[in-house]
């Protein structure tokens, strides 16, 4: 089973395979799976169209034209907060059951344009809202190897599909964590780009100033492939970046990296941190400084602010983008709905088919933005946001990159959590700060606990470092492998 | 960050139904109760951020603080976004009739 862009551009050149072959390969075992990842495919004639499209020109050029069509035949997912024209868009919610986007985001529209070949969409929490993909109301996701266990989320399908084999590689969202988290609990890239290097535009918002979509894959290459292609500037997302898309990545020059290790993150993690992922962590940053790397220590002094600025700003925004979800314009109107008293009755009954999560979020939001508590807890939250942003900016004026682990633990077990919100928001610990400061970062992964379960390495660098990060990242995978 | 978390007395005790009707969502009982406690836990969580010392820090709303950006007064084609509604008549959205 081919796992790689370049195995299938090789299998494709030595006429090993066709786009077609490979697609209802791909399309077969993803239907048969069990483990809840896909929520719904593309129609097999649209699928088999752009795959007849690969197989047509690569019988035009003799050999798949990889710099300019780098994704050509490359069967894909992506996270089912994307909009796909006429493909069902759920966003994880019984709210959107049934709705067929009018139009397609950007990030997924300009991978289909470099030949990649779309399969369907991918499940998630409910709005991107969750840790653990247990909040989805189309069922939770199965971790791809260990059953019982969570894939984390929010894009779980995203993370799961990779590591499964149910597509090459696929898009998720992160917007505390959501790409980084599933990638490190199921031991595939995840990459979140600087905020506004990937438009949002056409995914369904949760927190506008946080959300970034993402790639995951089975290697660095793979997910620096398809960022490259969605990468740049859109004039349709009115908080994309004014730059170019993301370049090609270069091997480092490691006697100019230095790699920034935050004391808070270890030191006073004592007692959260799973003893086997602080070995991991670490044992990652000895193979760095053996290839002439040096260690420096950070300090992010207002860490352990982040988790509550985050699920402040978070929820206030989301409180905010969701109260388009209202019966009138697109969406699920129950019946009940026709028999409102009122308008304010009207909308309840609609919204009505929010999970709970979705409305702990919403009410918390709300709340957090009502008159005579702003101040006390949005704004101050944002206050604290800068504060978060200036820690990092200090610290890259020592370091180049920053290394930490993606989650306290490794992949925890189903309705572990799920009874107390408050336990699974602070598994958000070291992703979350970095969302707020806008950054990049990835986890791609660097060993297994005791029971073989993945554990991811975060590194995270300075604004529009996305590049040099991939290098690094890479660099640490070709050189563990 | 270790696992046993300082609850506070939170600022404030939302009353969560009255927060959830400016919402617009309604809440079962059950929800109710089990909201309000969840939400105070959060809510006495968060109390944290008031020991920081923020005098003179300007709020960050966006990470990149970019302007807003603007393009020339030039009519394109639209998107049919009327065939996305639950019911439509004539280009326009349907409701029921809320006087």
């Amino acid at each position: 089973m081919m796992k790689t862009i370049r195995e299938i551009h090789d299998a494709l050149d030595a006429k090993k395979a066709s786009a077609v072959e490979l697609a209802r390969d791909f399309l077969t075992r993803s239907k048969a799976d069990r483990r809840g990842a896909y929520l719904a495919f593309c129609d097999e004639g649209r699928v088999l169209a752009q795959a007849e499209k690969a197989d047509a020109l690569l019988k035009t050029e003799g050999k798949v034209p990889r710099e300019r069509l780098p994704l050509l035949g490359v069967p894909i997912a992506v996270k089912d907060a994307l909009a796909v024209q006429g493909v069902p868009t759920t966003a994880g919610s019984r709210i959107l059951e049934g709705y067929l986007p009018p139009y397609t985001a950007t990030s997924v529209a300009r991978l289909e344009q470099a030949g990649a070949v779309l399969l369907g969409k991918l499940n998630l929490d409910e709005f991107a809202m969750g840790g653990s993909n247990e909040n989805s109301a189309y069922g939770p996701v199965e971790h791809p190897t260990h059953p019982g266990r969570v894939p984390g989320g929010s894009s779980g399908g995203s993370a799961v599909a990779v590591r499964a084999g149910l597509c090459v590689a696929s898009l998720g969202s992160d917007t505390g964590g959501s790409v980084r988290l599933p990638a490190s609990y199921c031991g595939v890239v995840g990459f979140k780009p600087t905020y506004g290097r990937v438009s949002r535009y056409g995914l369904i918002a949760y927190a506008s100033s946080l959300d970034q979509v993402g790639p995951l894959a089975s290697n660095v290459s793979d997910a620096a492939a398809v960022l490259r292609a969605m990468s740049g500037h859109d004039p349709m997302d009115s908080t994309s970046a004014p730059r170019a898309g993301v370049g090609a990545i270069a091997a480092p020059d490691w006697s100019q990296v230095r790699v920034g290790v935050p004391k808070e993150y270890f030191i006073e993690a004592r007692g959260g941190l799973q003893p086997e992922v602080e070995r991991s962590i670490r044992d990652a940053l000895k193979w760095y400084e053996s290839r002439g790397a040096r260690l420096v220590d950070v300090s992010l002094p207002h860490t352990r602010h982040a988790v509550a600025a985050y699920y402040l700003i978070a929820v206030s925004e989301a409180s905010s983008n969701l109260s388009r979800f209202d019966g009138v314009r697109f969406g699920k109107r129950p019946p009940a709905a026709d028999g409102a008293r009122d308008l304010a009755d009207f909308y309840k009954k609609v919204r009505a088919a929010f999970g709970p999560e979705v409305k702990r979020r919403i009410i918390l939001g709300t709340f957090a933005l009502s008159s005579g508590y702003y101040d006390a807890y949005y704004k101050r939250a944002c206050q604290v946001r800068r504060l978060i942003q200036r820690d990092f900016l200090q610290a890259f004026e020592s370091c180049d990159v920053i290394a930490a682990p993606v989650a306290p633990t490794t992949a925890f077990r189903q309705g572990e959590k799920a009874s107390d919100p408050l336990q699974m928001y602070l598994n958000d610990i070291y992703t979350v700060p970095v969302n707020l400061a806008g950054l990049p970062a990835v986890s791609l992964p660097c060993g297994e606990d005791g029971e073989k379960l993945p554990i991811g390495l975060q590194l995270i660098g300075p604004q529009f470092g996305d590049e040099r990060l991939l290098g690094l990242a890479r660099a640490f995978e070709e050189g563990r492998a | 960050m270790s696992q046993a978390t300082p609850r506070a007395t939170p600022l404030a005790t939302p009353d969560v139904r009255k927060v959830a009707d400016l919402a617009r969502l309604e809440l079962t009982e059950s929800e109710a109760v089990l909201f309000a406690a969840q939400i105070a836990d959060v809510l006495g969580y968060v109390e944290q951020l008031s020991e920081v010392d923020v005098t003179g820090v300007e709020p960050l709303m966006q990470p990149l603080e970019l302007e807003t950006a603007l393009r020339d007064d030039v009519a394109r084609a639209g998107t049919p976004v009327v065939d996305c509604a639950p019911e439509a008549l004539d280009g326009a959205y349907q409701v029921p009739q809320i006087l």
